[in-house]
């Protein structure tokens, strides 16, 4: 359980450490507790969306147990609750006010970009360049580092529905500030096959073992499930926008989390719990 | 130096078409929005004729990302030695950010295209030394060269020279012709896009 574990903050660092007690795809259990859990970050709340939706095409409902208001609070002004809307409950159950209150304040919040389902590319310029607003006209972002973030976006986001056949993925971000100035995180997540098999449709990429192999190969360039020259750039331009960035980043699909600290340009390598999908978080420091 | 006088056996056709990528609006994201460029391009170059160049204006768009890139600029460049053999592509008034993102997109596919500024052109993307320099060289001829200038004027041996523009062809940076010498002799002319500088 969440309380036995201490976790305080849900995020990309900790969702392992939460789902290795409760990891409703292995122990058959529909509840989730988060009953000791004071803030989330995209991090974790974006692969929390894609995990919902992998148990919904499994016939199943996720419970999640949340008492902290701050967090039911955030649940509803990231989106997180109308995109799990019917397909998942929480306990104790938000009353449907505040979530359509929480709904129509979408878009008023200027350091927050809501949970949004990518289906198709059609919607992801506009989110693009939304993400570029926000970034230069609300958090005072330079205009090139505005842009070299949707372009890490977008690369990530395209994958979702590029590589996955009648499933979909998540995208949200939040921006931070702190003492030492302001920081962003982003986070996108499918709930697709994951890296491995997806990369070794492609006869070329047979050589790949493992979950660890499929995120090292997939960060390199050339590497795809396409037999295209222009493909298998995404992960490789995403490291190094966050390399000049200063940034962090975090790759996990199947049995495998890479965590790359680009201080280091260098990836550390975490097992992880099964669970569908590729999830990918990164957070910059803003230059501004 | 007395170089050999050659003359083409086409005319050099130095047709331009341009391509204005502004219409398509100021930030270009994803590879779907690319796909619907690069079929309207693609019918450009199917319209042009050998030695013509197709100019992608790139005035007044801020950014575009490399999945953009790769598709428009990428699959484009490796379609021309194939499918539209001896048509050239060139790119302009790139702003500093989309410029340094293209050179990188490029890079990433080992491609290289024609950047033109003003009247001056010179590459962008992966290119070894070696083959820039044989590509300005060519660039800034009045005339179509043959090899044995090439080799002449970088003093090296035939058979490099040769093998330079032979990989500046299959790159869709030169085109090469049939020229007939002064003597008689057939040769292959190479030349590029062609402006008043």
């Amino acid at each position: 359980m969440a309380a036995s574990l201490g976790i305080t903050k849900l995020g990309s660092d900790t969702l392992d450490q939460l789902l290795r007690r409760q990891n409703p795809f292995t122990n058959g259990s529909d509840t989730l507790d988060l009953c000791e859990v004071k803030f989330i970050s995209p991090g974790g709340l974006v692969p929390l969306a894609a995990i919902c939706h992998a148990l919904a095409r499994r016939r199943r409902s996720l419970n999640i147990v949340v008492t902290n208001e701050a967090v039911r609070g955030y649940l509803m002004r990231s989106g997180f609750v109308a995109a799990v809307k019917n397909i998942a409950s929480f306990e104790p159950a938000i009353p449907r006010l505040a979530s359509v209150l929480s709904d129509l304040r979408r878009g008023s919040n200027p350091l927050l970009i809501e949970l949004t389902k990518l289906e198709s590319g059609s919607r992801l310029p506009m989110l693009l360049d939304q993400i570029v607003w926000v970034l230069r006209h609300r958090l005072k972002y330079k205009k090139y580092d505005a842009f070299d973030i949707a372009t890490a976006v977008s690369e990530i986001c395209q994958n979702t529905f590029d590589h996955n056949d009648q499933t979909y993925g998540f995208v949200a971000m939040q921006a931070y500030t702190q003492q030492q100035g302001k920081f962003i995180e982003i986070a996108v997540a499918d709930h697709g096959v994951g890296l491995a098999e997806t990369l070794r449709r492609n006869p070329k990429n047979n050589h790949i073992r493992n979950d660890f192999d499929a995120i090292h190969s997939a960060t390199r360039l050339g590497t795809s499930e396409h037999d295209d020259p222009t493909r298998g750039t995404g992960l490789y331009h995403l490291l190094e926008i966050a390399y000049r960035h200063g940034g962090s980043v975090q790759i996990r699909s199947g049995l495998a989390t890479v965590r790359y600290r680009m201080d280091k340009k260098q990836g550390w390598r975490f097992s992880a719990v099964p669970i569908p999908g590729v999830h990918i978080s990164f957070s910059l420091q803003s230059k501004s | 130096m007395r170089l050999t006088a050659l003359r083409s056996l086409a005319t050099l056709n130095e047709m331009e078409k341009k391509f204005p990528l502004k219409k398509y609006g100021k930030q270009l994201w994803t590879r779907d929005l690319a796909k619907k460029v690069r079929a309207e391009l693609t019918k450009l170059l199917e319209g042009a004729d050998p030695g013509d160049a197709v100019i992608i204006d790139a005035d007044g768009v801020e950014v575009f990302d490399y999945s953009f890139a790769n598709e428009l600029f990428g699959k484009t460049l490796l379609s021309l030695p194939n499918e539209h053999l001896g048509r050239f592509l060139i790119v302009e008034n790139l702003s500093p950010y989309t410029r340094e993102n293209l050179d990188r997109a490029l890079e990433s596919l080992s491609l290289a295209m024609i950047e033109r500024k003003g009247r001056k052109v010179n590459l962008i993307g992966k290119i070894h030394q070696a083959y820039l320099e044989t590509f300005i060289l060519i660039a800034k001829a009045k005339e179509p060269m043959i090899a044995n200038t090439v080799k002449d004027l970088l003093n090296m041996d035939v058979t490099a020279a040769n093998e330079r523009l032979t990989k500046l062809v299959g790159m869709g940076l030169l085109r090469r012709e049939r020229g007939i010498s002064d003597a008689g002799r057939e040769q292959y002319l190479y030349s590029t896009a062609q402006f008043d500088q």
